[in-house]
C-alpha cells in the first residue's frame, strides 16, 4: 500500500509534467523560467490555503468560510492601514493572521462545543464574514494608492529570483510537513480522522482537536488575507469569493480523502499546483475563455477519478487462493 | 497452603441506566492480580457496560471503582489508560491507514528532546515487542493488511507499551483459526506470568474452562455468580448465564420436511468464495456456522442481489432464476435480513408503519398512489403476529427497544410473504428473552411452510434449531452435516480449518 501511496504522488507528479510538456509544444513562451516562476507565485496562496485545509479535512470535516475569512482579514487590515500608514507591515501581517485565527476559532467553537455540524457552520460564516465585509467597508474599495508603500512592498521581495510567495509557501509546507509527520498533535490528527471512534478509546480529546485544527485553518486564511490584498493591490468585497471551492479541489485532487485520515502534505502541494497550471495555462494555449471554465472542472473531475481508482479500498479476501 | 492473593481491582455495586433501561444494577466485580479472570453473559448481559466504565467511556450512576484498594474516578479513556488499564477490542479500534508501529503508540507516541515525534525508536521498539511475542509482523505494515490475529497482537503490543498491568480482552478469538489461538493462549499466560491481570471476555466455554482461573457471570445486568473455575463446570457456566437449564434453550417444533425447493451450484465469487452447493427444502432450516469472515454473510448477499456473483446458478422450484437485484430476489420469495439491522434493515426516522410496509409499496397501491387503508391493515396484522409494542402508528422506529426494532424488520420481510427466509446472526445483541421469542418464532415460520437459512456464529442455537448446517471455513464449504448426527467438537474443527 505504501507503494501505491508513493505511486498516488508521483502519478500526479507526472500528470504536472505531462502538462507542462504539452502546454510547453502548443506554447513556448509558457515554459520559460520567467513564465513558471510567475505560475509559481500565482499558486503560493493556493498552496498555502489547500495545506491548512488539509488539516481540517483529515479530521473528515471542511472549512468552506476560508475564502470569506481571507477576504475579511485583508479588508480590516486594509481598512487599518488607511488610517495608519505608518505601522510597519509586519504588524499588519500579525494582526490579519490574529483575526483570521479568531475567527477559524468561532467556527471550532460552533462545532465542537455547540455541535452544528461543520456543513452548516462554514458555510453560515461562509456568508457571515462576507457580510461583514460589506459592514466594515460600507461596500466601498480600498485602491492601491491608499495602501502604505510599506504595505505592498515586501510582497515584490525576490530570492534567488523567486517571489516571496513562493519562498512563504515552501515555508509552510515544510512547517506544516512538520506538523502533520513529526508531532503528536499531527498524528493526532490522523487517527481521529482515520477512525474516531476508536481515537476517542485512546483519550484523545476529540473537540480540543478540532478547535485546533479550525484556528490552524483560520490562521492561514488570515495570513492570506494579507497576501491577497498586497498581491492585487485591491481589498474589496468581492475578492477571493468562490475560491474556498478552488481550494477544495487542490485538496482532494492532492488525494487527501474527505473520509479523513488519509493524505500526504506532498500531494495536497501538487494537487495545487495542478489546478494552478491548469488555471494558467489554459489562456495560455489560447482556449476560449468560455470553455475554460468547464476544461478545467473536466480535468480536476479525470485527476480525482485516476486518484480514486488508485485508492480504491482492497476488498477483503476472504479465500485462499489454491 | 493458603494462597494469598491481592486485590488487583474492586467494583462495587455499581449500576448503569440507559434511558431507563437498567444495563447494569449493583454488579460486584473482583479482579485479582495475576490471574486470569473470565467475564462471562450471553449478548447483552451487561459486559460491554462494564468493559466501558473501566475504560472511562462510560461513568456509572453509582458505585465505586477501588484500583489497588484506592478510590478511583474513571472520567475519561485517557485517566483509565494512565491507570494501567488496557483493552483489547474486538476490531474497531484500530487504525486501518496507519502503520503498525503508529497502533501500538497511538496517543502515546514517543517524543525527541525537541519535542519532535522518534519515529526511529518507536520503530525499533515495536520490532523488539513483535519479536518478543514472535509475531511474524512488520512494524512498517498497515493495519488493513493484517490478519485479525495479527491486530489482536498489535493491540496486545500497545497495551504492553502502555504498561498496562489490567489488560481486557474483549472476545480475543472470535475470528481466529485454532492455531492462532494457541498462539494467543501462549501469549495470555505469559502476560500473566509477568503479574498482570487479565479479564477475559469469551463466550467459547471450553476456552474459558481450559485459560482462566476465576470467573463471573453477568445475566441482565445483574450478577449472578463469581467464583473459581475449578469450581465448576460447562454445564452449571451455561446454566448461570441462561438462568435455566441447557436443554430448555431451543424450542424447536417438530416438522416434516418436504421436498427441495431452492437450490445453488457451484457460486463462485472471486477472492471471496468458491464452489458453493447445497439446496434447502421446504420447511427446513439450515444453519450456516463459521468463523467471522468465512464468507457467509457474503454468499447470502450474493444470493439476495445485493452482491454480483462471477460464476454459478440459483435454482428455485428446479427452475433456473436470475438475480440481479435485490428486488429480483424478493420478487422470488427470498428475502434476507441482515446482520447490521439498523443500518440495512430500518430507516429510523421513518413511522413502524411506514418501515413495515416499505417493501411492499407497489402491492399496497393503486397507479402509484399509496392506499394508506391497505398499509395499516398490513402492519396492523404484522404487529399482532409479532407483537410488537407500539404506542401509537406515526411512532418512529427509532424510538422503539432493540428487541421491537428487530421486530419491525423482521414485519417488514414478512409483510412480502416470502418463502425462504434467510436470517443473518439474527440473535446477535438482543436478550436471553428476544432471543427464544425469535426462535421461537422460526419455529412458528416453517410451521407454517416457510424455509428459512440462518448464518449464525452460536453453535448451541445451531444446534438447537437448525435440521442441517453448511460449515464454511474461508470461503470454502467443509462440509454438510446433519445436525442430529453432528458433534459440536465435529463442527467447530472443520470451522477452525482442521482437517
Amino acid at each position: 500500500m505504501k507503494k501505491i501511496l508513493i505511486n498516488r504522488d508521483f502519478i500526479l507528479f507526472s500528470i504536472i509534467l505531462i502538462g507542462l510538456i504539452g502546454v510547453g509544444f502548443a506554447n513556448p513562451l509558457f515554459v520559460t523560467p520567467k513564465s513558471i516562476s510567475d505560475v509559481l507565485t500565482d499558486t503560493s496562496i493556493l498552496i498555502i490555503l489547500a495545506l491548512s485545509q488539509m488539516i481540517v479535512i483529515l479530521i473528515r470535516a471542511i472549512d468552506l468560510s476560508v475564502a470569506s475569512n481571507l477576504a475579511l482579514s485583508g479588508m480590516l487590515i486594509s481598512l487599518l492601514s488607511t488610517v495608519h500608514p505608518e505601522l510597519p507591515v509586519y504588524y499588519f501581517i500579525a494582526l490579519s493572521c490574529l483575526i483570521g485565527t479568531f475567527l477559524g476559532v468561532l467556527n471550532g467553537i460552533s462545532i465542537a462545543i455547540l455541535k452544528v455540524p461543520f456543513i452548516v457552520t462554514t458555510l453560515g460564516t461562509l456568508s457571515i464574514y462576507r457580510g461583514l465585509i460589506y459592514f466594515v467597508s460600507d461596500g466601498k474599495q480600498v485602491y492601491s494608492n491608499e495602501f502604505s508603500e510599506d504595505f505592498l512592498a515586501l510582497i515584490h521581495v525576490k530570492f534567488l529570483s523567486l517571489s516571496f510567495l513562493f519562498w512563504l509557501a515552501v515555508a509552510v509546507f515544510i512547517v506544516i510537513y512538520i506538523l502533520l509527520n513529526h508531532t503528536r498533535f499531527g498524528r493526532n490528527l490522523y487517527s481521529l480522522g482515520g477512525n474516531p471512534d476508536a481515537a476517542k478509546y485512546i483519550g484523545i480529546n476529540e473537540n480540543k482537536y478540532i478547535i485546533m485544527a479550525y484556528s490552524l485553518s483560520g490562521f492561514f486564511a488570515g495570513l492570506c488575507g494579507y497576501l491577497w490584498v498586497a498581491r492585487y493591490s485591491v481589498a474589496s468585497t468581492q475578492i477571493a469569493i468562490g475560491f474556498e471551492l478552488t481550494v477544495i479541489s487542490a485538496c482532494v485532487v492532492g488525494g487527501i480523502s474527505v473520509m479523513g485520515g488519509v493524505g500526504t502534505v506532498l500531494g495536497c502541494v501538487l494537487g495545487a499546483l495542478l489546478i494552478g497550471l491548469i488555471r494558467n495555462a489554459l489562456p495560455a494555449v489560447d482556449i476560449s475563455q468560455f470553455w475554460q471554465l468547464a476544461i478545467s472542472g473536466a480535468i480536476i473531475l479525470l485527476a480525482i477519478i485516476i486518484n480514486t481508482k488508485t485508492e480504491q479500498r482492497k476488498e477483503k479476501t476472504i479465500m485462499v487462493e489454491n | 497452603m493458603v494462597v494469598c492473593f491481592q486485590m488487583k481491582l474492586e467494583l462495587k455495586n455499581i449500576s448503569k441506566n440507559f434511558h431507563g433501561v437498567k444495563a447494569l444494577q449493583d454488579v460486584d466485580f473482583q479482579l485479582k492480580e495475576n490471574s486470569i479472570h473470565a467475564l462471562l453473559g450471553e449478548n447483552g448481559a451487561g459486559k460491554s457496560t462494564l468493559v466501558k466504565i473501566l475504560c472511562g467511556v462510560y461513568q456509572p450512576d453509582s458505585g465505586s471503582i477501588l484500583l489497588n484498594n484506592k478510590q478511583q474516578s474513571i472520567s475519561d479513556p485517557s485517566i483509565s489508560l494512565s491507570l494501567g488499564i488496557s483493552a483489547i477490542h474486538q476490531e474497531s479500534v484500530m487504525f486501518d491507514e496507519l502503520t503498525v508501529t503508529e497502533n501500538v503508540f497511538i496517543g502515546n507516541h514517543l517524543t525527541k528532546s525537541n519535542g519532535l515525534v522518534d519515529w526511529s525508536s518507536m520503530q525499533d521498539k515495536t520490532h523488539q515487542l513483535l519479536k518478543d511475542l514472535e509475531a511474524n509482523i512488520e512494524p512498517n505494515e498497515k493495519i488493513k493488511d493484517l490478519s485479525i490475529a495479527q491486530r489482536h497482537i498489535v493491540q496486545i503490543s500497545r497495551s504492553l507499551i502502555h504498561d498496562a498491568d489490567i489488560v481486557i480482552m474483549d472476545e480475543p478469538t472470535a475470528s481466529l483459526s485454532q492455531k492462532e489461538i494457541n498462539e494467543l493462549y501462549a501469549i495470555i499466560r505469559n502476560l500473566k506470568n509477568q503479574n498482570k491481570s487479565i479479564v477475559f471476555i469469551s463466550h467459547k466455554l471450553d476456552e474459558v474452562m481450559e485459560v482462566c482461573d476465576e470467573f463471573t457471570v453477568l445475566r441482565d445486568g445483574e450478577l449472578i455468580k463469581s467464583d473459581l473455575i475449578s469450581n465448576t463446570n460447562k454445564d452449571q457456566l451455561i446454566t448461570y448465564m441462561a438462568g435455566r437449564e441447557v436443554n430448555q434453550i431451543f424450542p424447536k417444533n417438530n416438522v416434516t420436511i418436504e421436498n427441495e425447493i431452492f437450490e445453488v451450484r457451484k457460486l463462485f465469487k472471486k477472492t471471496q468464495f468458491k464452489n458453493i452447493n447445497f439446496n434447502l427444502r421446504k420447511k427446513e432450516i439450515l444453519g450456516f456456522y463459521g468463523l467471522v469472515g468465512s464468507g457467509r454473510t457474503e454468499i447470502m448477499k450474493s444470493i439476495f442481489g445485493i452482491t454480483k456473483l462471477d460464476e454459478g446458478e440459483i435454482l428455485f422450484n428446479d427452475q433456473k432464476i436470475s438475480i440481479t437485484k435485490p428486488s429480483d430476489a424478493i420478487d422470488q420469495g427470498i428475502v434476507y435480513l441482515s446482520e447490521e439491522r439498523q443500518q440495512l434493515g430500518m430507516t429510523g426516522l421513518m413511522s413502524v408503519k411506514d418501515n413495515i410496509n416499505m417493501a411492499i409499496m407497489d402491492r399496497n397501491s393503486n397507479f402509484y398512489v399509496m392506499n394508506t387503508l391497505k398499509e395499516i391493515k398490513n402492519a396492523s396484522a404484522m404487529q399482532e403476529k409479532l407483537n410488537i409494542k407500539v404506542s401509537y402508528w406515526s411512532q418512529l422506529t427509532q424510538s422503539l427497544s432493540g428487541g421491537n426494532q428487530q421486530k419491525t424488520v423482521i414485519a417488514k420481510w414478512l409483510s412480502t410473504k416470502p418463502k425462504v427466509l434467510i436470517l443473518d446472526e439474527p440473535t446477535k445483541g438482543i436478550d436471553v428473552r428476544s432471543k427464544s421469542a425469535v426462535h421461537e418464532f422460526m419455529g412458528e415460520l416453517v410451521e407454517e411452510g416457510m424455509s428459512i437459512m440462518m448464518i449464525s456464529s452460536e453453535l448451541p442455537e445451531i444446534l438447537g434449531m437448525c435440521d442441517r448446517v453448511v460449515v464454511m471455513y474461508k470461503g470454502l464449504i467443509r462440509d454438510i452435516l446433519d445436525v442430529k448426527k453432528a458433534s459440536s467438537e465435529q463442527i467447530v474443527k472443520l470451522a477452525s480449518g482442521e482437517s
